[in-house]
């Protein structure tokens, strides 16, 4: 027997994480290959000894009691600022509801809302900080695969009229490509790839020996999204939206030459309409 | 607060530290409280608190220091500079089942290779093994696909193997 379980399929094996018909076939292929057997024991083992060795710090007493305490501070925080008119309104009643106890209570009502609306756009805001974060997570990760696997693109040329027509039928919109690049800028080649669950086209180009991926998807968002640029373990993320589509450019070359390259691409979309396929 | 064991223990693994594992803590658990309207019924808690404390770890300042130093180094072992054999699915090793026997039970051995991991496997072999978390739920906290999760996984494993691996040769060659 020649061919083996992969690392990851033996992983999801011991952890439990293998569909049916994956259990089924890996049973299969155990019962014939004692090299498999052995190492998915190894792995089951490892795990099992990764479970009590990872058990290994302790909280201390204090921690419990000062969370216990800014737990009590928090709660009475909250029951200050957002719920103040039900402990409030007893002394008010006392007013005998006069002009001055409607404007009180507008002002508690109005105060009441208003909290609640800063606390949703927070909460907004929160949300699309984790979406983010996901989707350079995502970018970051998928570059870098990239990089690593050393492979071709799935369609390898420098020109933009043999990369642009390759994804038809592939993705469900088109795009354009700029035809002037910056300076030192070629096009490498491109791949069809997934972005959360969505095919996107991975655009690749080389700045001077950097080499840079360009994610181009169509605009979740009703509106074009605010473009965002962040940071991760000496990588740039660029993020731009240009007639419904939203395009995420990641590299480690510099990033006022990536903004080039973002810059171009936003302005060949221009005159493209994405269309729906 | 019963998830407070499990969050001050990953915590004190990715800080390496007491002081700093308090502060992750107690940051991640405001967090939560001021944050709880965030939370969907239904969803996974413990996924959406690990999540919490991931970020605020990402965001302070041995976390910022860690992946700055570490985690890029890594993913480029994992093929660059390597080439495509240190991929997991490229090639199993075959060390010798006795000797990972004998490592593994030594629990003081595997909390040092634990140690050599970078903060991305780490914490993905944690709440994979430790935490008995599922993928799925597992990338909802780390914020990454499943297929992420599980090249992760296979990764760390390996990586521990290799420590673990190490770590014999080296009391074989200091018995010597």
């Amino acid at each position: 027997m020649t061919d083996h379980l992969s690392h990851v399929i033996l992983n999801a094996l011991v952890d439990g994480e293998l569909t049916p018909d994956q259990l089924a076939s890996a049973d299969r292929h155990l019962a014939g290959c004692p090299t498999c057997t052995s190492y998915a024991l190894n792995q089951s083992l490892l795990k099992a000894a990764t479970a009590k060795a990872g058990l290994r710090y302790q909280p201390p007493p204090h921690l419990k009691e000062r969370l216990a305490r800014l737990a009590s501070q928090e709660g009475s925080r909250a029951q200050s600022s957002g719920f103040a008119p039900a402990s409030i309104s007893p002394r008010r009643s006392g007013w005998g509801f006069g002009s001055l106890g409607w404007v009180a209570a507008a002002v508690i009502l109005l105060a009441s809302v208003s909290i609640m609306l800063v606390q949703r756009a927070t909460q907004r805001a929160e949300i699309a900080s984790v979406e983010h974060a996901a989707l350079i997570t995502e970018v970051f990760d998928q570059h870098v695969a990239t990089l690593a696997d050393n492979m071709a693109p799935q369609v390898v040329s420098t020109d933009r009229h043999t990369v642009k027509p390759w994804f038809q039928g592939k993705i469900p919109f088109s795009f354009n490509l700029p035809q002037t690049l910056p300076a030192d800028t070629a096009l490498d080649g491109a791949n069809l790839t997934y972005l959360g669950d969505q095919p996107v086209a991975q655009l690749l180009y080389r700045i001077g020996r950097h080499r840079v991926s360009v994610f181009l998807r169509q605009n979740s968002a009703e509106a074009e999204t605010k473009p965002f640029a962040a940071e991760r373990a000496g990588f740039h993320v660029m993020d731009f939206s240009a007639n419904g589509l939203e395009g995420v450019a990641v590299s480690d070359v510099d990033p006022a030459r990536l903004a080039e390259l973002v810059s171009a691409l936003k302005n060949a979309q221009a005159g493209a309409q994405p269309q729906s396929k | 607060m019963p998830l407070l064991p499990s969050l001050y223990n990953l915590a004190f693994w990715l800080s390496r530290n007491a002081a700093d594992a308090e502060d992750l803590v107690q940051e991640t658990f405001l967090k939560a409280l001021r944050g709880f309207a965030s939370f969907e019924p239904g969803s996974n808690f413990k996924a959406w608190i690990f999540r919490i404390l991931r970020n605020t770890y990402l965001t302070s300042r041995t976390g910022l220091a860690a992946n700055r130093t570490v985690a890029l180094e890594d993913e480029l072992q994992a093929g660059g500079e390597a080439g495509p054999a240190a991929y997991p699915e490229a090639a199993i090793d075959r060390q010798t089942p006795e000797m990972n026997l004998l490592q593994m039970a030594d629990r003081a051995a595997l909390q040092a290779a634990m140690e050599t991991l970078p903060p991305a496997l780490l914490e993905v072999i944690f709440l994979c093994d430790v935490e008995e978390m599922k993928y799925r739920d597992i990338a909802i906290a780390l914020e990454i696909p499943i297929g992420t999760v599980m090249s992760r996984i296979a990764r760390a494993r390996l990586a521990l193997r290799t420590a673990l691996a190490a770590q014999h040769m080296l009391s074989r060659e200091s018995r010597a």
